[in-house]
């Protein structure tokens, strides 16, 4: 039977089962904020938790990466560093909205098959996601609206749903059930305890009340790249990178090399990016096609509604309305989102989130 | 009066006056707030017709600077040509010292502003309340009587409104806009100085030089160099950041410490005697740093060594950019 029940007490001992063969990931709260860190005491782990300030694609694609280190000894050049690649991870109570935004960042970073970046994708590969289900989502999530759903499983290995005393642990993924065998100290779920996931999962999804026509939005993205609409968008936003930061699905980065000339050393680090800074797409030339913020704002819409569906066919946003609730500006997503929606309708239509 | 009654007054005297504004044709659109779609937030808008001034609203969560908007001037801010339009602005006494500081410093036309003036009666510490309430989804904050009630979705909490206003707002003197009638509609009042005593840092100032780096330590730690905070700060205008610069690149970009505190280092030297102490950049922090005692601490500095106050008026150059023969010198080494 691949339903199983794991005791609220029992995180402990599923964390001495995988500790030693798995660097484990889970949310901890640090500094009155929740983010997914490797831990070393599962007392740590925090799992009645809303959902992380930061999201978990911090364990896959950090906000800083060193790609390698190397130093120069006369006319020879040695690269000494590079991440051990081939190290397991387990990623430990993520949401299904972030457990999505992976498979979503694997297209980015493998583009069709065209190029594919390594680290990620190895990473990924050698990545299980034991994830549990957002009984009660935030007024500000929209997952629904995006094809997810608060109690999607399909993006995990093993799916948890917190009964209140207890956790139904699924396993999901051939991956996940290998897992869920070797914890043979796990007890049976009785008909009960699904009978009261279901319910929970009903519930959550009641809960989510925020609806997007995204279709819509996706179709007038389209053909209104020229709109004023997009200087109304961008009116409020002062052109910070906290959205694209704390997103799940943004992958921008930018390399740098830290030259230490004393020492005849220097790595090479990969970092975050983000399409709202001004020097994103700053040519060499001096040009910069993305020069004010009114196309910045609109390149950060166009790449998740209109550019991810083009070229992957799928949607750039899973929905966790991360970046509704942190933009200082209150800039928020939803009425930028319904905003493109009523592209074309009369003005006296008001505009409600 | 309760903070509620106050703020009834505000909005009326902002709508009655951008209403003047607009409609007798004085200035070509106002920027003020407008209510928040999340709790605890409230958003910049612009008006450009008379008829839509009731989306302008004061809410104690008014928190961004709008002087913001103001340097490099936003394009919506901006006719066709790229001149700068006649704005009316939103100003409470620390938006005022905002737009005077970029007036001084020949970053804004003082005659093509308007500022909406009236007397600021705070703004509520949302980090605060935000790590005091935890894993639980705030969705509603109201204040009413001199409580900040703040709702869920089967819970309850109060804070006292004094307590639980930015840590700025509790020492703040220049509450109204200090500026002439020539420049502002509604509440103003020129200021020459203020009387302030920095008991607020006393704190932080007992303690030994090693404590104080391990106490700033433990608050920058967590900062993700998002520069929200150089972002909402109206003093950090400049075209190019000296951690934007790349060519060549001076300082690291991880979030190593050595960067997150060579960034703020630097950010808070570059607004030593420029600071006008409103706290955008804590307030609007994703992660909830108190970036406040280092603005604090800079203010004193300034105010015991030059006896300078940022943004009181629109003509006195900050102490950094000015020289005087009475400046202290005791650094000096004597001759002989």
């Amino acid at each position: 039977m691949d339903q199983k029940i794991l005791k609220k007490d029992q995180i402990g001992k599923l964390y001495n089962e995988f500790a030693g063969e798995y660097d484990f990931y889970a949310p901890i709260k640090e500094k009155g904020n929740i983010v997914f860190e490797k831990i070393e005491n599962p007392e740590d782990i925090v799992l009645d938790y809303l959902n992380s300030k930061v999201p978990p694609k911090s364990v896959l694609f950090p906000q800083e990466e060193v790609l390698f280190e190397y130093t120069l000894d006369e006319k020879n050049v040695e690269i000494t560093d590079r991440q051990n690649l081939d190290q397991k991870i387990l990623i430990f109570g993520v949401r299904p909205c972030d457990a999505y935004s992976f498979e979503l960042m694997a297209n980015f970073f493998s583009f069709h098959g065209d190029w594919e970046d390594e680290i990620y994708l190895k990473k990924k590969e050698n990545s299980t996601i034991i994830g549990i289900g957002c009984n009660t989502p935030r007024s500000t999530c929209f997952c629904t609206s995006v094809g997810g759903n608060p109690f999607k499983k399909g993006d995990m290995d093993i799916f948890l749903t917190d009964l209140g005393d207890k956790y139904l642990v699924e396993a999901i993924s051939d991956k996940g059930k290998e897992m869920v065998q070797k914890l043979t100290w796990l007890s049976d779920a009785s008909k009960n305890d699904l009978k009261k996931a279901e319910e929970l999962a009903k519930k959550a999804e009641e809960l989510i009340v925020t609806k997007i026509d995204v279709d819509t939005v996706v179709k007038n993205l389209e053909t209104n790249f020229e709109h004023p609409v997009w200087d109304e968008i961008s009116e409020s936003c002062i052109g910070c990178g906290s959205c694209a930061y704390l997103c799940p699905t943004c992958t921008c980065f930018d390399v740098i090399d830290e030259t230490d000339h004393y020492n005849n050393r220097g790595r090479r680090i990969r970092i975050w990016d983000t399409c709202q800074s001004c020097l994103y797409t700053l040519e060499t030339s001096g040009h910069n096609p993305r020069d004010t913020k009114i196309q910045r704002c609109r390149n950060r819409i166009m790449h998740k509604f209109s550019y991810y569906p083009t070229n992957y066919d799928l949607l750039g946003c899973v929905g966790c309305g991360r970046c509704v609730a942190v933009c200082p500006a209150n800039n928020d997503l939803r009425v930028i989102l319904n905003k493109i929606k009523n592209i074309e309708k009369k003005e006296d239509e008001k505009v409600v989130a | 009066m309760g903070i509620e009654e106050d703020n009834i007054e505000i909005i009326s005297s902002i709508r009655e006056n951008a209403k003047k504004l607009l409609s007798e044709d004085q200035v070509d659109l106002v920027i003020g707030y407008s209510e928040g779609t999340v709790p605890l937030s409230s958003t910049p808008v612009i008006i450009r017709k008379a008829e839509d001034v009731d989306k302008l609203t004061w809410n104690n969560l008014c928190y961004m600077n709008l002087a913001r908007y103001l340097a490099p001037l936003m394009p919506q801010l901006c006719d066709r040509e790229g001149n700068a339009l006649r704005i009316g602005i939103v100003a409470k006494g620390c938006v005022a010292r905002a737009i005077n500081l970029l007036a001084v410093e020949k970053q804004v036309d003082l005659k093509k502003i308007t500022m909406i003036g009236f007397n600021c009666n705070g703004i509520v510490n949302r980090s605060k309340i935000d790590l005091e309430i935890g894993e639980k989804e705030i969705l509603e904050v109201v204040v009413s009587g001199d409580d900040i009630i703040v709702k869920g979705r089967d819970w309850e909490k109060k804070f006292p409104y004094d307590q639980y206003i930015n840590e700025l707002c509790k020492v703040c003197k220049v509450k109204t806009p200090s500026t002439t009638e020539e420049n502002c509609i509604g509440e103003c009042k020129e200021l020459e100085s203020i009387h302030d005593e920095f008991s607020d840092i006393d704190d932080f100032e007992a303690k030994s030089a090693e404590e104080k780096w391990d106490y700033i330590k433990n608050i920058l730690e967590v900062c993700t160099l998002c520069y929200s905070c150089r972002q909402a700060c109206p003093a950090c205008y400049c075209n190019l950041c000296f951690v934007d610069q790349n060519k060549p690149i001076w300082f690291g970009k991880t979030t190593e410490y050595r960067d997150i505190f060579t960034f703020h280092l630097i950010r808070a030297t570059h607004l030593a005697g420029r600071c006008v102490a409103c706290g955008a950049c804590a307030s609007v922090c994703p992660v909830g740093i108190d970036l406040n005692f280092i603005t604090r601490k800079l203010e004193k500095i300034v105010k015991e060594r030059f006896d300078y106050t940022s943004g009181l008026d629109a003509e006195t150059l900050p102490p950094m950019m000015d020289f005087d023969m009475k400046d202290a010198q005791e650094f000096m080494l004597e001759e002989d």
